[in-house]
Protein backbone atom coordinates (compact mmCIF):
# COMPACT_ATOMS: atom_id res chain seq x y z
CA UNK A 1 0.00 0.00 0.00
CA UNK A 2 1.28 3.24 -1.06
CA UNK A 3 2.41 5.63 1.18
CA UNK A 4 1.04 9.79 1.36
CA UNK A 5 2.14 13.10 2.79
CA UNK A 6 1.07 16.53 2.67
CA UNK A 7 3.07 19.45 3.70
CA UNK A 8 0.86 22.51 4.04
CA UNK A 9 3.06 26.31 3.32
CA UNK A 10 1.21 28.86 4.75
CA UNK A 11 0.93 32.30 2.23
CA UNK A 12 3.97 30.80 0.04
CA UNK A 13 3.54 32.12 -3.61
CA UNK A 14 4.80 30.82 -7.07
CA UNK A 15 2.13 30.57 -10.20
CA UNK A 16 0.49 27.61 -11.66
CA UNK A 17 3.04 27.17 -14.43
CA UNK A 18 6.51 27.02 -12.07
CA UNK A 19 4.48 24.41 -9.71
CA UNK A 20 3.40 22.26 -12.82
CA UNK A 21 7.23 22.06 -13.47
CA UNK A 22 7.87 21.19 -10.15
CA UNK A 23 5.40 18.70 -9.77
CA UNK A 24 7.39 16.88 -13.12
CA UNK A 25 10.75 16.57 -11.51
CA UNK A 26 9.16 16.14 -8.45
CA UNK A 27 8.15 12.51 -9.94
CA UNK A 28 11.43 11.77 -10.42
CA UNK A 29 12.57 11.95 -7.04
CA UNK A 30 13.61 8.39 -6.55
CA UNK A 31 11.30 6.02 -4.81
CA UNK A 32 8.28 8.27 -5.39
CA UNK A 33 5.47 6.84 -7.34
CA UNK A 34 3.55 10.24 -7.86
CA UNK A 35 3.60 14.01 -6.49
CA UNK A 36 1.84 17.12 -6.91
CA UNK A 37 2.72 20.44 -5.57
CA UNK A 38 -0.33 23.11 -5.99
CA UNK A 39 -1.83 26.41 -4.13
CA UNK A 40 -4.37 24.95 -2.07
CA UNK A 41 -7.62 25.96 -4.20
CA UNK A 42 -10.62 23.99 -4.25
CA UNK A 43 -9.94 22.60 -7.46
CA UNK A 44 -6.50 21.71 -6.67
CA UNK A 45 -7.71 19.49 -3.20
CA UNK A 46 -10.50 18.09 -5.75
CA UNK A 47 -8.09 16.94 -7.87
CA UNK A 48 -5.19 15.48 -5.13
CA UNK A 49 -8.25 13.88 -4.03
CA UNK A 50 -9.03 11.85 -7.31
CA UNK A 51 -4.97 11.12 -7.52
CA UNK A 52 -4.90 9.83 -4.33
CA UNK A 53 -2.82 12.17 -2.70
CA UNK A 54 -4.69 14.47 -0.36
CA UNK A 55 -4.35 13.82 2.94
CA UNK A 56 -6.03 15.61 5.97
CA UNK A 57 -3.35 18.77 6.07
CA UNK A 58 -3.73 19.25 3.04
CA UNK A 59 -7.75 19.40 2.73
CA UNK A 60 -7.61 22.12 5.47
CA UNK A 61 -5.32 24.18 3.46
CA UNK A 62 -6.22 27.88 2.18
CA UNK A 63 -6.28 29.01 -1.29
CA UNK A 64 -2.93 30.86 -0.86
CA UNK A 65 -0.84 28.06 0.94
CA UNK A 66 0.69 25.88 -0.95
CA UNK A 67 0.38 21.75 -0.27
CA UNK A 68 3.04 19.55 -1.04
CA UNK A 69 2.06 16.00 -1.89
CA UNK A 70 4.17 13.22 -2.71
CA UNK A 71 2.69 9.41 -3.17
CA UNK A 72 5.73 6.83 -1.95
CA UNK A 73 5.68 3.21 -1.88
CA UNK A 74 8.13 3.01 1.10
CA UNK A 75 6.82 5.05 4.50
CA UNK A 76 10.89 5.53 4.86
CA UNK A 77 11.01 8.07 1.84
CA UNK A 78 8.23 10.11 2.97
CA UNK A 79 10.57 12.43 4.77
CA UNK A 80 13.50 12.07 1.75
CA UNK A 81 11.21 12.72 -0.89
CA UNK A 82 9.75 16.32 0.89
CA UNK A 83 12.95 17.34 1.90
CA UNK A 84 13.89 16.78 -1.69
CA UNK A 85 10.41 18.89 -3.08
CA UNK A 86 11.62 21.96 -0.86
CA UNK A 87 14.67 21.83 -2.27
CA UNK A 88 13.39 22.13 -5.71
CA UNK A 89 11.35 25.03 -4.42
CA UNK A 90 13.27 27.30 -2.93
CA UNK A 91 16.42 26.77 -5.50
CA UNK A 92 17.48 29.61 -7.37
CA UNK A 93 15.21 30.50 -10.48
CA UNK A 94 17.49 29.71 -13.86
CA UNK A 95 19.56 32.47 -15.07
CA UNK A 96 17.68 34.53 -17.30
CA UNK A 97 20.11 37.22 -19.08
CA UNK A 98 18.59 39.61 -16.67
CA UNK A 99 14.68 39.85 -15.23
CA UNK A 100 13.16 42.85 -13.59
CA UNK A 101 11.03 43.37 -10.77
CA UNK A 102 9.87 47.12 -11.16
CA UNK A 103 7.73 47.88 -14.56
CA UNK A 104 9.56 51.29 -14.62
CA UNK A 105 12.76 49.87 -14.57
CA UNK A 106 11.89 47.63 -17.63
CA UNK A 107 10.05 50.82 -19.24
CA UNK A 108 13.79 52.70 -19.04
CA UNK A 109 15.49 49.21 -20.05
CA UNK A 110 13.29 49.21 -23.23
CA UNK A 111 12.43 52.91 -24.14
CA UNK A 112 10.99 51.90 -27.33
CA UNK A 113 9.14 48.56 -26.07
CA UNK A 114 5.77 49.00 -28.56
CA UNK A 115 4.22 46.03 -26.95
CA UNK A 116 3.35 44.58 -23.41
CA UNK A 117 2.81 40.86 -22.92
CA UNK A 118 0.47 41.12 -18.91
CA UNK A 119 -0.40 38.10 -17.18
CA UNK A 120 -0.52 39.24 -13.74
CA UNK A 121 -4.04 38.47 -11.51
CA UNK A 122 -6.75 40.39 -12.83
CA UNK A 123 -7.05 42.70 -10.16
CA UNK A 124 -3.60 44.04 -10.41
CA UNK A 125 -3.76 44.58 -13.99
CA UNK A 126 -5.40 48.00 -13.75
CA UNK A 127 -2.81 49.82 -12.68
CA UNK A 128 -0.11 47.71 -14.97
CA UNK A 129 -2.11 48.53 -17.83
CA UNK A 130 -2.29 52.03 -17.11
CA UNK A 131 1.52 53.00 -16.78
CA UNK A 132 1.79 51.37 -19.93
CA UNK A 133 -0.40 52.91 -21.74
CA UNK A 134 1.04 56.21 -20.80
CA UNK A 135 3.84 55.80 -21.86
CA UNK A 136 2.62 54.85 -25.37
CA UNK A 137 3.09 51.00 -25.41
CA UNK A 138 0.59 48.43 -26.78
CA UNK A 139 -1.09 46.23 -24.43
CA UNK A 140 -1.77 42.22 -25.10
CA UNK A 141 -3.95 41.46 -21.07
CA UNK A 142 -3.85 37.87 -21.15
CA UNK A 143 -5.00 37.76 -17.79
CA UNK A 144 -8.77 37.47 -17.00
CA UNK A 145 -11.02 38.03 -14.07
CA UNK A 146 -10.50 41.94 -14.53
CA UNK A 147 -13.48 43.72 -13.44
CA UNK A 148 -15.87 44.69 -16.62
CA UNK A 149 -15.60 48.77 -15.08
CA UNK A 150 -11.40 48.54 -15.36
CA UNK A 151 -11.74 46.57 -18.59
CA UNK A 152 -13.92 49.80 -20.39
CA UNK A 153 -11.91 51.97 -18.81
CA UNK A 154 -8.79 50.86 -19.94
CA UNK A 155 -9.93 50.42 -23.51
CA UNK A 156 -11.12 53.60 -23.56
CA UNK A 157 -8.18 55.47 -22.47
CA UNK A 158 -6.63 53.47 -25.11
CA UNK A 159 -8.46 54.19 -27.69
CA UNK A 160 -8.45 57.49 -26.71
CA UNK A 161 -4.37 57.48 -27.46
CA UNK A 162 -4.59 55.39 -30.44
CA UNK A 163 -3.60 51.98 -28.45
CA UNK A 164 -4.48 49.11 -28.44
CA UNK A 165 -5.89 47.22 -24.77
CA UNK A 166 -5.83 43.46 -26.58
CA UNK A 167 -7.81 40.93 -24.18
CA UNK A 168 -8.35 40.87 -20.94
CA UNK A 169 -8.79 37.39 -21.23
CA UNK A 170 -6.68 37.03 -24.66
CA UNK A 171 -5.38 33.93 -25.07
CA UNK A 172 -4.43 34.43 -28.81
CA UNK A 173 -2.66 37.28 -30.96
CA UNK A 174 -0.23 37.24 -34.16
CA UNK A 175 1.49 40.61 -34.87
CA UNK A 176 4.07 41.33 -37.20
CA UNK A 177 4.02 37.38 -37.83
CA UNK A 178 4.75 36.68 -34.69
CA UNK A 179 2.85 34.12 -32.14
CA UNK A 180 2.04 35.87 -28.88
CA UNK A 181 0.95 34.21 -25.88
CA UNK A 182 -1.55 30.77 -27.36
CA UNK A 183 -0.97 31.58 -30.67
CA UNK A 184 0.47 28.93 -33.71
CA UNK A 185 2.98 29.83 -36.53
CA UNK A 186 1.19 30.21 -39.29
CA UNK A 187 1.96 31.83 -43.32
CA UNK A 188 1.89 35.60 -43.40
CA UNK A 189 -0.42 36.53 -46.21
CA UNK A 190 -3.45 38.82 -46.36
CA UNK A 191 -6.19 38.06 -44.05
CA UNK A 192 -6.43 40.26 -41.01
CA UNK A 193 -8.41 38.35 -38.66
CA UNK A 194 -10.43 40.38 -35.42
CA UNK A 195 -11.51 37.76 -32.45
CA UNK A 196 -12.95 37.82 -29.74
CA UNK A 197 -12.37 33.92 -29.55
CA UNK A 198 -8.63 32.51 -28.32
CA UNK A 199 -9.23 29.24 -29.53
CA UNK A 200 -11.62 30.51 -32.50
CA UNK A 201 -8.62 32.68 -33.33
CA UNK A 202 -6.33 29.62 -33.39
CA UNK A 203 -8.83 27.41 -35.24
CA UNK A 204 -9.82 30.29 -38.34
CA UNK A 205 -5.47 31.23 -38.18
CA UNK A 206 -4.45 27.77 -38.40
CA UNK A 207 -7.24 26.21 -41.42
CA UNK A 208 -6.07 29.59 -43.57
CA UNK A 209 -2.82 28.53 -43.75
CA UNK A 210 -3.36 24.53 -43.34
CA UNK A 211 -5.08 25.78 -47.05
CA UNK A 212 -1.86 27.37 -48.25
CA UNK A 213 -3.97 31.22 -47.19
CA UNK A 214 -2.14 33.58 -44.63
CA UNK A 215 -2.44 36.16 -42.09
CA UNK A 216 -1.59 39.96 -41.87
CA UNK A 217 -2.50 40.30 -38.26
CA UNK A 218 -4.42 38.45 -36.10
CA UNK A 219 -5.71 40.66 -32.92
CA UNK A 220 -7.63 39.35 -29.75
CA UNK A 221 -9.76 41.50 -28.30
CA UNK A 222 -11.08 39.09 -25.18
CA UNK A 223 -14.27 38.06 -24.81
CA UNK A 224 -15.99 41.03 -23.44
CA UNK A 225 -15.01 43.58 -26.31
CA UNK A 226 -18.63 42.91 -28.11
CA UNK A 227 -20.29 43.34 -24.96
CA UNK A 228 -22.48 46.19 -24.32
CA UNK A 229 -20.09 47.10 -20.89
CA UNK A 230 -17.19 47.68 -23.51
CA UNK A 231 -19.26 48.34 -26.95
CA UNK A 232 -17.35 46.78 -29.37
CA UNK A 233 -14.08 49.73 -28.76
CA UNK A 234 -11.35 47.39 -29.92
CA UNK A 235 -13.04 45.18 -32.21
CA UNK A 236 -13.96 48.49 -34.41
CA UNK A 237 -10.13 49.83 -33.69
CA UNK A 238 -8.91 46.80 -34.83
CA UNK A 239 -11.15 46.92 -38.19
CA UNK A 240 -10.07 50.43 -38.50
CA UNK A 241 -6.56 49.62 -37.90
CA UNK A 242 -6.57 46.63 -40.84
CA UNK A 243 -8.49 48.86 -43.26
CA UNK A 244 -5.75 51.40 -43.05
CA UNK A 245 -3.16 47.96 -43.31
CA UNK A 246 -1.97 47.64 -47.00
CA UNK A 247 -0.91 43.97 -46.17
CA UNK A 248 -4.34 43.44 -45.67
CA UNK A 249 -7.06 42.78 -48.40
CA UNK A 250 -9.67 40.73 -46.30
CA UNK A 251 -10.97 41.31 -42.55
CA UNK A 252 -12.19 37.86 -40.24
CA UNK A 253 -14.19 39.27 -36.97
CA UNK A 254 -14.58 35.99 -35.25
CA UNK A 255 -17.05 36.41 -31.63
CA UNK A 256 -19.27 34.21 -29.79
CA UNK A 257 -22.60 35.90 -29.96
CA UNK A 258 -22.33 39.70 -29.30
CA UNK A 259 -24.37 41.92 -26.91
CA UNK A 260 -27.02 43.07 -29.41
CA UNK A 261 -26.66 47.18 -29.39
CA UNK A 262 -22.39 46.27 -29.94
CA UNK A 263 -23.71 43.57 -32.86
CA UNK A 264 -25.69 46.36 -34.39
CA UNK A 265 -22.73 49.29 -34.10
CA UNK A 266 -20.05 47.11 -35.94
CA UNK A 267 -22.79 45.63 -38.37
CA UNK A 268 -23.14 49.27 -39.05
CA UNK A 269 -19.46 49.87 -38.98
CA UNK A 270 -18.99 47.91 -41.23
CA UNK A 271 -21.64 48.61 -43.81
CA UNK A 272 -21.13 51.76 -43.77
CA UNK A 273 -17.38 52.96 -43.42
CA UNK A 274 -15.06 50.02 -44.69
CA UNK A 275 -14.01 49.00 -48.22
CA UNK A 276 -12.25 45.84 -47.58
CA UNK A 277 -13.90 42.56 -48.26
CA UNK A 278 -15.59 40.67 -44.94
CA UNK A 279 -16.34 37.60 -43.00
CA UNK A 280 -18.23 38.18 -39.96
CA UNK A 281 -18.33 34.70 -37.89
CA UNK A 282 -20.56 35.68 -35.17
CA UNK A 283 -20.83 31.98 -33.80
CA UNK A 284 -24.65 31.43 -32.73
CA UNK A 285 -28.06 30.19 -33.30
CA UNK A 286 -28.99 33.04 -34.83
CA UNK A 287 -27.48 33.88 -38.73
CA UNK A 288 -27.33 37.45 -39.69
CA UNK A 289 -27.97 37.92 -42.72
CA UNK A 290 -26.08 40.02 -44.99
CA UNK A 291 -27.67 43.40 -46.41
CA UNK A 292 -28.04 42.48 -50.10
CA UNK A 293 -26.26 45.58 -51.30
CA UNK A 294 -23.24 44.08 -49.37
CA UNK A 295 -23.47 40.39 -51.14
CA UNK A 296 -20.03 39.78 -52.25
CA UNK A 297 -17.98 42.07 -50.00
CA UNK A 298 -19.65 40.69 -46.74
CA UNK A 299 -19.89 37.15 -46.03
CA UNK A 300 -21.97 35.76 -42.72
CA UNK A 301 -20.83 32.12 -41.30
CA UNK A 302 -22.10 30.68 -38.45
CA UNK A 303 -18.95 28.19 -37.86
CA UNK A 304 -15.24 28.68 -37.72
CA UNK A 305 -14.68 25.91 -40.74
CA UNK A 306 -16.65 28.05 -42.94
CA UNK A 307 -14.97 31.82 -41.12
CA UNK A 308 -11.86 30.12 -42.82
CA UNK A 309 -13.31 28.79 -46.04
CA UNK A 310 -15.07 31.90 -47.20
CA UNK A 311 -12.02 34.27 -45.67
CA UNK A 312 -9.53 32.04 -48.12
CA UNK A 313 -12.08 32.26 -50.89
CA UNK A 314 -12.22 35.85 -50.52
CA UNK A 315 -8.47 36.34 -50.48
CA UNK A 316 -7.33 33.79 -53.11
CA UNK A 317 -10.23 33.93 -55.99
CA UNK A 318 -10.15 31.10 -58.61
CA UNK A 319 -7.35 29.54 -56.63
CA UNK A 320 -9.60 28.83 -54.15
CA UNK A 321 -11.28 25.62 -54.33
CA UNK A 322 -7.94 23.72 -54.64
CA UNK A 323 -6.51 25.38 -51.46
CA UNK A 324 -10.05 24.53 -49.54
CA UNK A 325 -9.94 20.74 -50.33
CA UNK A 326 -7.00 21.25 -48.40
CA UNK A 327 -9.03 21.22 -45.22
CA UNK A 328 -12.84 20.17 -46.24
CA UNK A 329 -13.87 16.61 -46.64
CA UNK A 330 -16.60 15.64 -48.95
CA UNK A 331 -20.01 14.93 -47.66
CA UNK A 332 -19.56 11.23 -48.64
CA UNK A 333 -16.70 11.09 -47.12
CA UNK A 334 -18.08 12.26 -43.74
CA UNK A 335 -21.04 10.34 -43.47
CA UNK A 336 -18.86 7.10 -45.30
CA UNK A 337 -16.68 7.57 -41.91
CA UNK A 338 -19.52 8.26 -39.67
CA UNK A 339 -21.55 5.06 -40.49
CA UNK A 340 -18.06 3.47 -40.42
CA UNK A 341 -17.66 4.56 -37.06
CA UNK A 342 -20.82 3.14 -35.94
CA UNK A 343 -20.85 0.28 -37.43
CA UNK A 344 -18.64 -0.74 -34.61
CA UNK A 345 -20.87 0.46 -31.93
CA UNK A 346 -22.49 -1.77 -29.74
CA UNK A 347 -26.36 -1.02 -29.28
CA UNK A 348 -26.37 0.59 -25.43
CA UNK A 349 -23.26 2.75 -27.24
CA UNK A 350 -24.92 6.31 -27.91
CA UNK A 351 -23.39 9.32 -25.96
CA UNK A 352 -20.99 11.69 -27.53
CA UNK A 353 -18.54 13.29 -24.43
CA UNK A 354 -16.21 15.76 -25.40
CA UNK A 355 -13.30 16.64 -23.71
CA UNK A 356 -12.30 20.05 -24.65
CA UNK A 357 -9.65 22.28 -23.77
CA UNK A 358 -10.43 24.95 -26.13
CA UNK A 359 -13.37 27.41 -25.32
CA UNK A 360 -14.45 28.15 -28.68
CA UNK A 361 -14.05 24.64 -30.09
CA UNK A 362 -16.54 23.71 -27.27
CA UNK A 363 -18.70 26.62 -28.34
CA UNK A 364 -18.90 25.38 -31.90
CA UNK A 365 -19.40 21.86 -30.97
CA UNK A 366 -22.01 23.07 -28.70
CA UNK A 367 -24.18 24.33 -31.34
CA UNK A 368 -23.77 21.97 -34.09
CA UNK A 369 -24.89 19.39 -31.68
CA UNK A 370 -27.85 21.51 -30.08
CA UNK A 371 -29.20 21.36 -33.78
CA UNK A 372 -28.23 17.51 -34.48
CA UNK A 373 -28.84 15.86 -31.06
CA UNK A 374 -31.26 18.28 -29.36
CA UNK A 375 -29.27 18.72 -25.77
CA UNK A 376 -25.85 18.55 -24.88
CA UNK A 377 -24.87 18.69 -21.35
CA UNK A 378 -22.00 20.98 -20.31
CA UNK A 379 -20.49 23.02 -17.56
CA UNK A 380 -20.81 25.84 -19.53
CA UNK A 381 -24.13 25.35 -21.98
CA UNK A 382 -25.81 27.34 -24.22
CA UNK A 383 -28.99 26.48 -22.36
CA UNK A 384 -28.31 26.73 -18.61
CA UNK A 385 -30.79 24.00 -18.23
CA UNK A 386 -28.47 22.11 -19.88
CA UNK A 387 -25.57 22.40 -17.03
CA UNK A 388 -24.17 19.54 -15.66
CA UNK A 389 -25.12 18.88 -12.06
CA UNK A 390 -21.44 18.13 -11.55
CA UNK A 391 -18.61 19.47 -13.53
CA UNK A 392 -16.63 15.99 -13.12
CA UNK A 393 -19.47 13.25 -14.08
CA UNK A 394 -20.44 13.07 -17.65
CA UNK A 395 -24.47 13.02 -18.50
CA UNK A 396 -25.94 11.53 -21.28
CA UNK A 397 -24.53 13.91 -24.56
CA UNK A 398 -22.03 15.88 -22.62
CA UNK A 399 -19.07 18.97 -23.76
CA UNK A 400 -16.55 19.73 -20.87
CA UNK A 401 -14.56 23.31 -21.61
CA UNK A 402 -11.71 22.29 -19.17
CA UNK A 403 -10.52 25.82 -19.35
CA UNK A 404 -13.31 26.61 -17.31
CA UNK A 405 -12.64 27.96 -13.93
CA UNK A 406 -13.65 24.84 -11.96
CA UNK A 407 -10.83 23.23 -13.62
CA UNK A 408 -8.52 25.58 -13.89
CA UNK A 409 -8.57 27.75 -10.08
CA UNK A 410 -4.71 27.66 -9.40
CA UNK A 411 -3.55 25.63 -11.84
CA UNK A 412 -2.50 26.14 -15.43
CA UNK A 413 -4.45 25.40 -18.54
CA UNK A 414 -5.30 22.43 -19.90
CA UNK A 415 -3.64 23.35 -22.96
CA UNK A 416 -0.32 23.18 -20.91
CA UNK A 417 -1.49 20.62 -17.94
CA UNK A 418 -3.07 17.52 -19.42
CA UNK A 419 -3.89 15.75 -15.91
CA UNK A 420 -7.55 16.41 -15.89
CA UNK A 421 -7.77 15.27 -18.90
CA UNK A 422 -6.35 12.02 -18.89
CA UNK A 423 -8.07 11.20 -15.90
CA UNK A 424 -11.35 12.19 -17.40
CA UNK A 425 -10.81 10.38 -20.33
CA UNK A 426 -10.30 7.23 -18.20
CA UNK A 427 -13.30 7.85 -16.23
CA UNK A 428 -15.51 8.48 -19.90
CA UNK A 429 -14.51 4.15 -20.92
CA UNK A 430 -15.60 3.31 -18.07
CA UNK A 431 -19.70 4.56 -18.97
CA UNK A 432 -20.42 1.66 -21.65
CA UNK A 433 -23.50 4.13 -22.83
CA UNK A 434 -20.21 6.08 -24.57
CA UNK A 435 -20.26 5.59 -28.42
CA UNK A 436 -16.91 8.14 -29.38
CA UNK A 437 -14.95 10.57 -27.13
CA UNK A 438 -13.65 12.86 -29.07
CA UNK A 439 -11.32 16.55 -28.21
CA UNK A 440 -9.11 19.15 -29.16
CA UNK A 441 -5.38 19.24 -29.05
CA UNK A 442 -4.11 22.45 -29.59
CA UNK A 443 -0.56 23.42 -30.50
CA UNK A 444 1.44 26.40 -31.20
CA UNK A 445 3.52 28.62 -28.41
CA UNK A 446 2.43 28.85 -25.08
CA UNK A 447 0.55 25.52 -25.24
CA UNK A 448 2.49 21.60 -23.63
CA UNK A 449 5.29 20.62 -26.38
CA UNK A 450 3.50 17.13 -26.48
CA UNK A 451 0.00 17.30 -26.00
CA UNK A 452 -0.66 14.59 -28.46
CA UNK A 453 2.21 12.70 -26.97
CA UNK A 454 0.65 13.64 -23.33
CA UNK A 455 -2.71 11.77 -24.29
CA UNK A 456 -1.12 8.61 -25.34
CA UNK A 457 -1.48 6.64 -22.46
CA UNK A 458 -4.77 7.62 -21.14
CA UNK A 459 -5.75 6.44 -24.68
CA UNK A 460 -4.38 3.19 -23.85
CA UNK A 461 -5.82 3.07 -20.67
CA UNK A 462 -9.33 3.46 -21.78
CA UNK A 463 -8.91 1.54 -25.06
CA UNK A 464 -7.67 -1.62 -22.74
CA UNK A 465 -10.99 -0.95 -20.65
CA UNK A 466 -13.41 -0.75 -23.33
CA UNK A 467 -11.77 -4.03 -25.06
CA UNK A 468 -12.08 -5.87 -21.39
CA UNK A 469 -15.56 -4.77 -21.05
CA UNK A 470 -16.38 -6.48 -24.69
CA UNK A 471 -16.67 -2.82 -26.55
CA UNK A 472 -14.75 -0.50 -28.83
CA UNK A 473 -14.33 2.82 -27.51
CA UNK A 474 -13.60 5.41 -30.75
CA UNK A 475 -11.74 8.29 -30.17
CA UNK A 476 -12.14 11.44 -32.52
CA UNK A 477 -9.45 14.22 -32.31
CA UNK A 478 -8.92 17.16 -34.18
CA UNK A 479 -4.81 18.51 -33.23
CA UNK A 480 -5.12 22.69 -34.23
CA UNK A 481 -1.69 23.56 -35.30
CA UNK A 482 0.54 23.76 -38.21
CA UNK A 483 3.74 22.05 -39.30
CA UNK A 484 6.08 25.20 -38.13
CA UNK A 485 4.81 25.31 -34.82
CA UNK A 486 7.21 23.83 -32.22
CA UNK A 487 4.70 20.38 -32.00
CA UNK A 488 4.64 20.12 -35.73
CA UNK A 489 1.26 18.99 -36.55
CA UNK A 490 2.42 15.60 -38.84
CA UNK A 491 4.42 14.50 -35.95
CA UNK A 492 1.67 15.47 -33.27
CA UNK A 493 -1.28 13.57 -35.81
CA UNK A 494 1.04 10.55 -36.32
CA UNK A 495 1.39 9.93 -32.21
CA UNK A 496 -2.39 9.90 -32.16
CA UNK A 497 -2.99 7.77 -35.38
CA UNK A 498 -0.74 4.95 -34.31
CA UNK A 499 -3.00 4.72 -31.05
CA UNK A 500 -6.29 4.36 -33.71
CA UNK A 501 -7.26 8.16 -33.12
CA UNK A 502 -9.54 9.22 -36.27
CA UNK A 503 -8.04 12.56 -37.00
CA UNK A 504 -10.08 15.68 -38.65
CA UNK A 505 -9.04 18.58 -40.68
CA UNK A 506 -11.48 20.78 -38.78
CA UNK A 507 -12.88 20.60 -35.24
CA UNK A 508 -16.81 20.98 -37.02
CA UNK A 509 -16.35 18.16 -39.22
CA UNK A 510 -15.47 15.80 -36.33
CA UNK A 511 -18.36 16.96 -34.27
CA UNK A 512 -20.71 16.77 -37.48
CA UNK A 513 -18.75 13.11 -37.74
CA UNK A 514 -19.62 12.35 -34.04
CA UNK A 515 -23.51 13.00 -33.76
CA UNK A 516 -23.61 11.41 -37.30
CA UNK A 517 -21.51 8.09 -35.87
CA UNK A 518 -23.49 8.44 -32.34
CA UNK A 519 -27.05 8.41 -33.47
CA UNK A 520 -26.46 6.15 -36.38
CA UNK A 521 -27.68 8.59 -39.07
CA UNK A 522 -30.90 8.97 -37.75
CA UNK A 523 -31.02 12.67 -38.14
CA UNK A 524 -33.84 14.04 -39.74
CA UNK A 525 -32.87 14.75 -43.44
CA UNK A 526 -33.93 18.32 -43.57
CA UNK A 527 -32.28 19.12 -40.08
CA UNK A 528 -28.87 17.18 -41.58
CA UNK A 529 -28.75 18.78 -44.93
CA UNK A 530 -29.40 22.43 -43.35
CA UNK A 531 -26.65 21.74 -40.85
CA UNK A 532 -23.82 20.79 -43.12
CA UNK A 533 -24.60 23.23 -45.22
CA UNK A 534 -24.50 26.48 -42.77
CA UNK A 535 -21.63 25.05 -40.66
CA UNK A 536 -19.43 23.01 -43.52
CA UNK A 537 -20.92 24.64 -46.71
CA UNK A 538 -21.60 21.53 -47.94
CA UNK B 1 -4.43 53.91 -39.86
CA UNK B 2 -2.73 55.69 -36.42
CA UNK B 3 0.85 56.36 -35.75
CA UNK B 4 0.63 54.16 -33.09
CA UNK B 5 -1.02 51.11 -34.80
CA UNK B 6 1.90 51.73 -37.39
CA UNK B 7 4.39 51.66 -34.40
CA UNK B 8 2.93 48.00 -34.09
CA UNK B 9 2.41 46.58 -37.39
CA UNK B 10 4.80 48.53 -39.56
CA UNK B 11 7.90 48.11 -37.22
CA UNK B 12 9.96 45.09 -35.49
CA UNK B 13 8.47 44.17 -32.09
CA UNK B 14 9.75 44.79 -28.82
CA UNK B 15 8.05 43.62 -26.28
CA UNK B 16 7.83 43.96 -22.22
CA UNK B 17 6.26 40.63 -20.67
CA UNK B 18 5.23 41.64 -17.76
CA UNK B 19 4.00 37.90 -15.45
CA UNK B 20 4.18 34.46 -16.76
CA UNK B 21 8.08 33.67 -17.91
CA UNK B 22 6.66 31.14 -20.67
CA UNK B 23 5.92 34.20 -22.71
CA UNK B 24 8.88 35.69 -22.52
CA UNK B 25 10.60 32.36 -23.79
CA UNK B 26 8.31 31.88 -26.34
CA UNK B 27 9.07 35.37 -27.96
CA UNK B 28 12.47 34.93 -27.72
CA UNK B 29 12.65 31.59 -29.78
CA UNK B 30 10.98 33.47 -32.20
CA UNK B 31 13.98 35.85 -32.42
CA UNK B 32 11.69 38.85 -30.61
CA UNK B 33 13.45 41.45 -28.69
CA UNK B 34 11.80 40.71 -25.16
CA UNK B 35 12.24 41.67 -21.57
CA UNK B 36 11.53 40.17 -18.29
CA UNK B 37 9.43 41.91 -15.57
CA UNK B 38 8.84 39.46 -12.62
CA UNK B 39 5.10 40.04 -10.81
CA UNK B 40 4.87 38.93 -7.15
CA UNK B 41 1.62 39.74 -5.63
CA UNK B 42 1.45 41.85 -2.95
CA UNK B 43 0.95 40.08 0.10
CA UNK B 44 -1.89 39.14 2.03
CA UNK B 45 -3.35 41.42 4.86
CA UNK B 46 -5.08 39.46 7.52
CA UNK B 47 -8.97 40.37 6.83
CA UNK B 48 -8.93 41.31 10.73
CA UNK B 49 -6.07 43.87 10.28
CA UNK B 50 -7.25 45.02 7.17
CA UNK B 51 -10.67 45.79 8.84
CA UNK B 52 -8.87 47.32 11.61
CA UNK B 53 -6.79 49.52 9.04
CA UNK B 54 -9.95 50.33 7.40
CA UNK B 55 -11.03 52.24 10.53
CA UNK B 56 -7.56 53.97 11.26
CA UNK B 57 -7.93 55.43 7.89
Amino acid sequence: MPFVKNVVKGNFYKDSLQLMQISEEAKKIAGVRDAAVVMGTSTNKELLERLGLLTKEGRDAREEDMVLAVMVEDEGQLDPAISRLEELLTRPAQAKARAYYNLDEALSAMPDANLAVVSVPGEHAKEIVKKLLDRGVHVHLFSDHVPHEDEAYLKKYASERGLFVLGPGAGTSIIGGKAIAFANVVNRGDIGIVAGAGTGLQEVSVLISRAGGGISEGLGIGGGDLKDYVGGIMALDGIRALEADPMTSVICLVSKPPSPKTLEKVISFVEAQTRKKYVLCFLGREKYEVNERLRGRVFATKSLHLAAVRAVGLSAGERAEGMIERISMSRDRLEGLASEIASRLKPEQKYVRGLYTGGTLTYETMLIFTELLGGVYSNAPIDDSFKLKDSYTSFEHTLVDLGEEEFTAGRAHPMIDPTVRKLRLVEEAKDKTVAVVMMDVMLGYGSNRDPAGAMVGPIREAVAIAVKDGRELPILAHVCGTDLDPQPLREQEEKLAREGVILFPTNAQMAVVAALAATRGQIPKDVKDRVLKEYLGL
Amino acid sequence: MSQQAKKLFGSELKVINVGLEIFHDDLAAQSVKVIQVNFTPPPKIEKEYEDILSKLL
